[in-house]
């Protein structure tokens, strides 16, 4: 089976909607601690990849362990997993008719029965680390694009997930917001987070990431360290899709 | 010298005024005292109105909940990603049975479903008006269900697939996040929905309940005066109808405060 610093194991994961094979068997793993970026040109299955991670998208064969749980398998508490599996969406997805505390504690209180008390400490906490302390009181429609974001990845992070899952956390955003965006999922790697990451940004992928994984017509391309998929491509479909966002 | 004159003529022609007034007025007056005061047909005006509310409030009740209901049904089955297994199939038939009832009651008239109900389903029954309430109810949730459909569809998918991310099961997702955001979006739709139930209530008298119409067209052929029963009637319709507009906007206001 996998091994114990194993965090997330796929084998052989295939997608399809309708006729059209998304992902055509994905094998891979993703250690405890272990930054993962993936990265393809638009339609290649990245988003459709992570998004099967934690069954928003079913896939249509394969098995996902997460911590030696097969969660594909129907008979899996899919929301107890979830829980353990923060997620950060390209358009951050808060809750409109909540306040930003009420964002972030409505899951720790209905599902992890925490006191409001502890919820709230917890969330303050959180939100000065991002430098949005001030803010806990507003809606998410007072807020700006890059501030939207920092809120989502503290309202995930307020479960204490042990991964996160990060659906291309920038293309939504402001050219001049994204830095913040990233300073904050950096921070969060450094502090030793797991995390698989969806990302377009390069230089961002260069730095933050362990290993990097290239997905082309829904197949792992290429996979290897920053130095490596950077430095000296091997496959075809790589170099050619480097020379275009480089 | 002409002054004068002027000042008597206008004098006489207040005088005349006032007397056409104050003998309308006691006529009016005494129209108000034959038509609700003797017989104490007033008694049966305000009958008529606690009816009116009574069957108009409890059909809103039933049909909320029957809304919510097929309206959920209805758009997990558009929503469900896995189009197979057990869960499904026992989707699949709930769906088809509100579909078919969404068709037959949105197909047919309310007084027919209403007579329907009192003289074939409720044939022992002695009050009509808690089969009015049936009635309503059920006809009413036909239309809040379709309301509250359109309402969850308006909600941005990302809310749902935000909860869920976080743990939530369909259900809490449902309860925390998308109605909260579903009721705000249809409000003012259901308004008019609350609105049509009022006015809708007024053919309950086909059934002998003495609702507002049937207090106010009873008073009406018994004091051969058409006039005052039936403007008082509208005017209770009219005046209850803006409280109720008044009370919705004030909701309104209160769920528009996270949208500055």
């Amino acid at each position: 089976m996998t091994t114990n610093d194993t965090l997330i194991k796929v084998e052989n994961l295939v997608k399809s909607f309708e006729k059209i094979e998304v992902l055509k068997g994905i094998d891979t793993e993703i250690k405890k601690g272990e930054v993962v970026v993936i990265i393809g040109a638009s339609g290649s299955g990245k988003s459709t990849f992570l998004r099967c991670l934690n069954r928003l998208e079913e896939s249509t064969d394969g098995h996902i362990y997460f911590k030696d749980n097969d969660i594909t398998d129907p008979k899996a508490n899919i929301n107890i997993h979830r829980q353990k599996m923060g997620m950060v969406f390209q358009q951050f997805n808060l809750f409109p008719h909540m306040t930003v505390l009420k964002n972030m504690i409505i899951a720790p209180m209905k599902l992890l029965k925490m006191s409001r008390q502890d919820a709230e400490a917890k969330a303050m906490a959180l939100l000065e680390k991002v430098g949005l302390a001030d803010r806990a009181d507003a809606y998410p429609s007072q807020l700006s694009g890059g501030q939207k974001q920092r809120v989502a990845i503290v309202r995930a992070l307020c479960m204490d997930p042990e991964v996160m899952l990060f659906d291309e956390p920038t293309s939504a955003l402001d050219p001049e917001m994204v830095g913040e965006v990233l300073g904050v999922i950096k921070d969060l790697a450094a502090s030793g987070m797991t995390m698989a990451i969806v990302t377009h940004e390069m230089g961002f992928a260069r730095e933050v990431a362990d290993r990097i994984i290239f997905i082309d017509e829904g197949v792992i391309a290429e996979e290897g360290t920053p130095e490596e998929i950077f430095g000296n491509p091997k496959c075809p479909r790589l170099k050619d899709f480097l020379s275009k966002v480089l | 010298m002409h002054f004068r004159t002027d000042v008597i003529k206008i004098f006489d022609w207040l005088k005349q005024v006032w007397t056409f007034i104050t003998t309308q007025w006691n006529a009016f007056t005494h129209e108000i005292d034959f038509v609700f005061i003797q017989g104490d047909r007033y008694k049966q005006m305000l009958t008529g109105i606690l009816n009116t509310l009574k069957i108009t409030a409890g059909a809103l009740v039933i049909g909320v909940l029957i809304g919510i209901v097929v309206a959920a049904i209805r758009s997990s089955y558009d929503k469900s990603g896995a189009k197979h297994g057990f869960g499904f199939a026992i989707l699949k038939i709930l769906n088809a049975i509100c579909k078919v009832y969404l068709t037959v009651i949105r197909g047919t008239p309310v007084v027919v479903q209403l007579m329907i109900s009192y003289f074939l389903i409720f044939v022992s029954a002695r009050d009509g008006v808690p089969v009015a309430i049936f009635a309503f109810g059920i006809n009413s949730g036909a239309y809040v269900a379709e309301i509250f459909r359109g309402g969850i569809m308006a909600v941005d998918n990302g809310q749902f697939e935000a909860g869920r991310s976080l743990g939530f099961n369909y259900l809490q997702t449902m309860i925390h996040i998308v109605i909260p955001q579903m009721f705000k979006a249809v409000l003012p739709t259901l308004c008019n929905e609350f609105i049509a139930l009022l006015k809708e209530t007024s053919v309950a008298g086909y059934v002998g309940v003495m609702d507002l119409t049937k207090a106010g067209n009873s008073i009406a052929g018994r004091t051969y005066s058409y006039f005052l029963p039936l403007l008082t009637v509208a005017a209770i319709y009219l005046v209850v109808v803006m409280i109720l507009t008044w009370l919705v906007g004030i909701l309104e206001r209160r769920l528009r405060k996270s949208d500055h």
